[in-house]
């Protein structure tokens, strides 16, 4: 099962619960009636529990999504890696042609115009990672891929009527030479913590 | 202060009128445009990517304005029925929005403005439109904060005055110091008390904000010279325009709990989980724009942490009382199916499941999968149409309902819940599989297998909008049947009026 399907099936599930409970309450109007205050009084005794048990669960999914963020440590952003400066600007991103396998990617993103988006979708077509390339800063985005073969990168952030044709394909070889580094001139107001999109929770 | 006057004629219910048929012509416009866009995406109608853009920009700004339109009479109207307003000024507020309106139209169809209805900075003025569409559209969108500032200066304005400013209007002795307050003979606000409140702080605060963006945006307008920091435009707007689209829905819910209360012949009180409920709320309206920031990683990281445990956390007034409170109400009661009682019931489904959808997409991890992805218009979209403009027809039907002499056939209700709902499913779930599937939104040709998926939705937005024009033409001809001697609805209150 691949991401998308786990996705939609996490929404599907949650939806027809949902939906379950709504066409019950529906079809009880069928049943004969039932007094205002005998309802609430059973009502408010379900509803104690579900505040409860709602918000509990839904603070123990915030804890266990952090692991899963993609910004990372000071000391994380550490690690070796390759640094590869990447310039969106309309329509076009300039970026190198290929990289290697298994090896640590930092992309340093950033926009010469507009807002834009630096989305990575691998050879299977799944988006794989992102971040937001903005104009004054710089978003580091760390991966590594672990597939060849050919994968596009596609504008994810509304940036003017060529929006929908703004990408570049590149290519993740195993034995691929060390990218060329591209000339960039330091944009102001950079962060500095480096961030990334740490371990894909569906894989 | 006089809290018990008529209502039943002008100008109470004919402001109500003007706001509800101006949002629901405009929706029905906006939809149609929506319809056109999709057609596009399937590769079924040509359109150069600069007017498809054009019409993504109005029919985003047209339908939040729209929507909020609708939201904003009725609830107009069901505060009047407690406090005394000024129709003038509702009606002069409506008047600068339906500018603002005129505005964006021209903008967008005239001179082809396609910086969207979210504008980020510094696009709007590095596209391929005129300069000048650039500066009616803002101008548009600032006559519109404009009269929704008016509108809730008057709506905050009313409830502190009638109910004891915050501390009364929030009912805080009704929920701190119970038994001083019953001894008193005081009563908390009445329920649709609290969206008001609501409405008027947190729209307050997105129109400050809204107005602190506009300026600077115009100033850049003017002179190009001026720079804005992208990274501070960036969560202005967010802030604006997450905050404005959040606020309708939850204005909406004072529909629930009228509308809902006369279709099940129940009452809905306020209680202390309702107070306490739309306190949370209060603040968690304010607090979860930051998640449309989560791919900024340049954004401060604790409000990125703070962004997602608030929008988890917002679900929970949101299901625990006014959607629990709703199912209460329905549960073996004498409820009749009516349109107008199944387009407000089916309005919480809405909600909830494009509630679902929210909750997985302010998931951080999902959100690096999922952000601007078809996934975002999936929720927001099922929340808008399946929730927001339900809410809007249930309520109008269960006006017309009311007086009507005339009764919707089986077959007719059968007829628009099978094609309404259904072309819906059909036209939501394009979004969703797009979403999972990682189709960007945005795009005026989209990526495979964007173009098979909205071929599908396409015709489940036709469907629907069968369904709706069938519903359009019941709504006529309970209207044309009107009873006159029945009486109106929701009728005049006879309780004592609160405390001023």
């Amino acid at each position: 099962m691949d991401a998308a399907e786990k996705l939609l099936l996490m929404f599907f599930i949650l939806a027809a619960v949902a939906m379950f409970v709504f066409v019950t309450v529906a079809w009880s109007t069928r049943l004969p009636e039932q007094e205002q205050a005998e309802v609430q009084h059973r009502g408010y005794a379900i509803r104690g529990r579900w505040f409860l048990g709602i918000t509990l669960f839904l603070l123990a999914a915030f804890f266990a999504t952090i692991p899963f963020f993609p910004y990372l440590a000071a000391a994380e952003a550490l690690l070796p890696a390759e640094k590869v400066p990447v310039i969106a600007q309309q329509f076009v991103f300039i970026m190198p042609d290929h990289f290697p396998l298994n090896r640590r990617i930092l992309f340093e993103v950033t926009s010469r115009d507009v807002n834009h988006g630096f989305g990575i979708y691998n050879p299977e077509g799944q988006l794989i990672a992102q971040t937001q390339a903005m104009p004054d800063y710089v978003n580091y985005l760390a991966v590594t891929f672990h597939q060849p073969g050919h994968y596009t990168v596609r504008c994810l952030e509304y940036c003017g009527v060529g929006h929908a044709i703004m990408q570049k394909d590149f290519t993740v070889e195993g034995a691929s030479p060390t990218p060329a580094p591209m000339p960039m001139s330091q944009p102001s107001g950079t962060n500095t913590v480096p961030s990334s999109n740490a371990s894909n929770p569906f894989e | 202060m006089q809290a018990t006057h008529s209502n039943n004629s002008s100008p109470g219910r004919g402001v109500m009128t003007l706001y509800l048929v101006s949002g629901l012509i405009i929706t029905a416009l906006m939809l149609l445009v929506g319809l056109t866009m999709r057609a596009a995406q399937a590769n079924w109608l040509p359109l150069p990517p600069d007017f498809f853009y054009a019409l993504l920009t109005l029919h985003g700004a047209g339908m939040i304005v729209a929507l909020a339109v609708c939201a904003m009479g009725a609830l107009w109207f069901l505060i009047r029925r407690h406090i005394e307003l000024s129709a003038s000024l509702v009606v002069l507020a409506w008047v600068l929005i339906m500018l603002g309106v005129v505005g964006v139209i021209v903008a967008t169809l005239v001179g082809r403005f396609g910086g969207l209805y979210t504008f980020l900075y510094p696009l709007p003025f590095d596209g391929s439109w005129p300069g000048w569409s650039t500066g009616v559209f803002l101008i548009g969108l600032v006559l519109v904060n404009v009269g929704w500032m008016i509108w809730c200066l008057q709506m905050l304005g009313a409830v502190l005055r009638a109910y004891g400013g915050l501390r009364g209007a929030l009912a805080w002795d009704y929920v701190w110091h119970r038994e001083e307050f019953q001894a008193a003979g005081r009563q908390p606000p009445p329920p649709e008390a609290f969206p008001a409140l609501v409405a008027g702080f947190d729209g307050l605060i997105a129109g400050m904000d809204a107005t602190l963006l506009g300026v600077s945006l115009l100033v850049r307008w003017l002179d190009p010279r001026v720079v804005i920091n992208p990274l501070w435009a960036k969560n202005l707007t967010y802030f604006w325009a997450h905050t404005f689209a959040n606020l309708i829905i939850y204005m909406l819910a004072a529909l629930i709990y009228v509308g809902m209360a006369h279709a099940t012949r129940r009452k809905y009180h306020t209680s202390t989980v309702l107070v306490i409920g739309w306190w949370s709320s209060m603040f968690f309206i304010l607090a979860n724009y930051s998640h449309h920031l989560y791919m900024d990683f340049v954004q401060p990281g604790f409000m990125q942490y703070f962004s997602e445990l608030s929008s988890y956390l917002t679900a929970v007034p949101v299901t625990a009382v006014t959607v629990f409170s709703a199912l209460m109400l329905v549960w073996r009661s004498r409820t009749r199916w009516t349109l107008g009682a199944i387009f407000l019931y089916a309005g919480l489904v809405g909600w909830v499941v494009g509630g679902i959808g929210a909750e997985i997409d302010a998931s951080i991890p999902f959100n690096l999968h999922l952000h601007n992805t078809l996934w975002v218009p999936a929720h927001f979209h099922t929340y808008l149409l399946g929730g927001c403009l339900l809410f809007v027809m249930g309520w109008v039907f269960l006006l017309l309902e009311s007086r009507s002499a005339r009764e919707t056939s089986g077959i007719m209700r059968g007829l628009v819940v099978a094609l309404s709902f259904g072309g819906m499913v059909v036209f939501l779930l394009g979004f969703y599989f797009g979403g999972a599937y990682g189709v960007p939104r945005r795009y005026a040709t989209e990526p495979a297998p964007g173009p098979f998926i909205a071929q599908f939705a396409t015709v489940g937005a036709v469907i629907m909008l069968i369904g709706f024009t069938l519903a359009f033409v019941e709504g006529l001809r309970l209207r044309w049947n009107r009873a006159v001697d029945q009486p109106l609805w929701p009728g005049e209150l006879k309780e004592a009026p609160h405390e001023g």
